[in-house]
């Protein structure tokens, strides 16, 4: 049946996918949990992972690993100083939520602009990671990129939980998640944790942009659509839960993929939507998440 | 002998509104003291004062060195431990991830501190791979001085412990705090009843719409009826 082979390559495809969608979501996650701020600029980790690979690749010659290692350098030096210049100021002013959020929009902004400055408006890509041909699973054909996101997607996904159950620090994360007073009650640096916080979604922004890039290509401007896929995710899977995000990734991932094959490339935004708004009206806790009263 | 705790002309407010209006307190090393009063005297604002979770003015001094302008956790990490109204339990975690949280700024000793802490309430010992959010209310307070413990405290700080607990329960936390005092550790307990905090306390204050209107010394007892006029006056 070349129909269900067809369904099963897309559901793969999607998947794939939806697991850099995943990661975007849990970079949300892990900021709100240890801030309570919905990072707007998400989005620019993701591009400026691609991007600077590109460019550390293309003008430098750096070695494809290297490159990727500089630009996940760059993209966390970022997030320590959007917390550092921009969240802490505001903390300490006591400003409100709407006005952090709109502040790290502001980020996002601003960093888009100078990378458009910097590298230009040409969209950029970069040849696989692995370089061999796809793997063969049965009737199905998975792309070695695609089977390279799965991995890496899986082990971070992993990682994450391991470190924030075993040790100090994420548990730590976890506790501020819940109640950040009560966490500075026990000497908990509830600021420095913020830190770390936007380090580690900046690194995992932009691991997935790096991912992606192979797969699609990359430009300054590829940062939103990332940030709001991955911030549907987030919402999908219950704000706050970084598994749940992950799948809500999937999720979304595997509805845009399925859309595309069942009615054509452009209706996938409106299928992303319409299951956004169907959570929103049926389970607006989302897949993972409880509810909040 | 410098106190453990000092505070002069305390004032806190909350944005426009001030909530004490300078209050002078202070607790020896190895007191208990008691600060009584009604509701919406300032008791809960003069512990989140202590620790910095309110804007304040005036001097705190810990162990005669000024601690205003430490941060929250910094304030902890010196051994100033408060247990906030509705305890800070973190719900969604287990017993023992609560009690290794407590060990935070005591890396290094957790586990012998875990054990005198696991002897101290053996309820938790059954308890410790449960959520914290499942306990009953007094294993959650039970839960909450165990953390605190778990810091080494110098001087432990407590908002009603005996708050929606059952008369019974209530005493037996009360009962462990004095276990602790007589061990040496020094005490700053907020109470709505008077009667089970008195029973312990060396020295009381008596807080009301934010000033110090009374205080015990040592020895010295509230008859129920200075008590009474003290709260309703």
């Amino acid at each position: 049946m070349p129909e269900a082979t067809l369904l099963l390559q897309f559901l793969v495809t999607g998947a794939g996918t939806g697991c850099v969608y995943g990661l975007v979501a849990i970079g949300f996650c892990v900021i709100y949990n240890a801030s309570g701020i919905v990072n707007f600029a998400q989005g620019s980790f993701v591009m400026l992972g691609g991007v600077v690979t590109y460019s550390l690749w293309h003008a430098l010659h750096l070695p494809l690993a290297v490159a990727a290692l500089g630009a996940i350098i760059v993209s966390v030096a970022l997030g320590v100083l959007t917390d550092l210049l921009v969240v802490r100021p505001l903390w300490h002013r006591r400003a409100t939520m709407f006005v952090m959020i709109l502040a790290t929009l502001a980020v996002q902004i601003v960093v888009e602009r100078l990378t458009l400055i910097v590298v230009g408006d040409a969209p950029m890509s970069l040849p696989p990671i692995l370089s061999r041909g796809p793997i063969h699973l049965g009737p199905i054909v998975l792309d070695t990129q695609v089977a390279f996101i799965f991995a890496v997607s899986l082990l971070l996904v992993a990682g994450l939980r391991l470190f924030f159950t075993r040790t100090a620090t994420g548990r730590a994360m976890r506790a501020c998640s819940i109640d950040r007073d009560a966490a500075a009650l026990l000497g908990i640096p509830v600021s420095r944790l913020v830190a770390v916080g936007f380090a580690l979604s900046a690194a995992i922004g932009a691991i997935a942009g790096i991912l992606v890039t192979p797969t699609q290509y990359t430009a300054y401007n590829l940062g939103v659509p990332f940030a709001i896929s991955g911030f549907i995710a987030a919402i999908l899977g219950g704000f706050g839960n970084p598994f749940g995000a992950f799948l809500g990734g999937l999720m979304l991932g595997i509805t845009q993929s399925l859309a595309t094959v069942a009615f054509g490339a452009g209706t996938r935004n409106v299928f992303s939507l319409a299951v956004l708004l169907i959570f929103l009206l049926l389970r607006p806790q989302g897949l993972l998440g409880t509810a909040k009263t | 002998m410098t106190a453990l705790l000092e505070l002069q002309g305390l004032h806190a407010c909350y944005g426009q509104v001030e909530a004490l209006h300078g209050v002078d307190l202070s607790v020896g090393a190895g007191e208990m003291v008691a600060v009584l009063g009604p509701n919406g005297a300032g008791k809960s604002t003069l512990l989140r004062a202590v620790m910095g979770q309110v804007a304040t003015a005036g001097s705190i001094r810990f162990e005669g060195a000024s601690v205003a302008y430490a941060p929250t956790h910094r304030r902890a990490a010196l051994g100033m431990v408060m247990v906030p109204e509705g305890r800070g339990i973190f719900g969604p975690m287990t017993v023992d991830e609560n009690l290794s949280l407590g060990g935070w700024t005591q890396r290094g000793c957790v586990a012998a501190q875990r054990g005198r802490v696991l002897d101290l309430f053996p309820r938790l010992r059954e308890r410790l791979g449960q959520l914290a959010g499942s306990l009953s209310g007094g294993e959650q307070q039970m839960l909450a001085i165990g953390r605190a413990m778990m810091m080494q405290p110098r001087l432990l700080m407590l908002d009603e412990p005996s708050l929606g607990l059952a008369p019974r329960l209530a005493a037996a936390i009360l009962e462990a705090l004095g276990e602790l005092n007589r061990n040496g550790l020094g005490i700053l307990l907020v109470e709505q009843r008077a009667p089970l905090a008195l029973r312990l306390a060396r020295r009381a204050y008596v807080l009301r719409l934010g000033n110090v209107v009374a205080q015990t010394q040592p020895g010295e007892t509230l008859t129920q009826d200075q008590l009474g006029r003290l709260y309703l006056a």
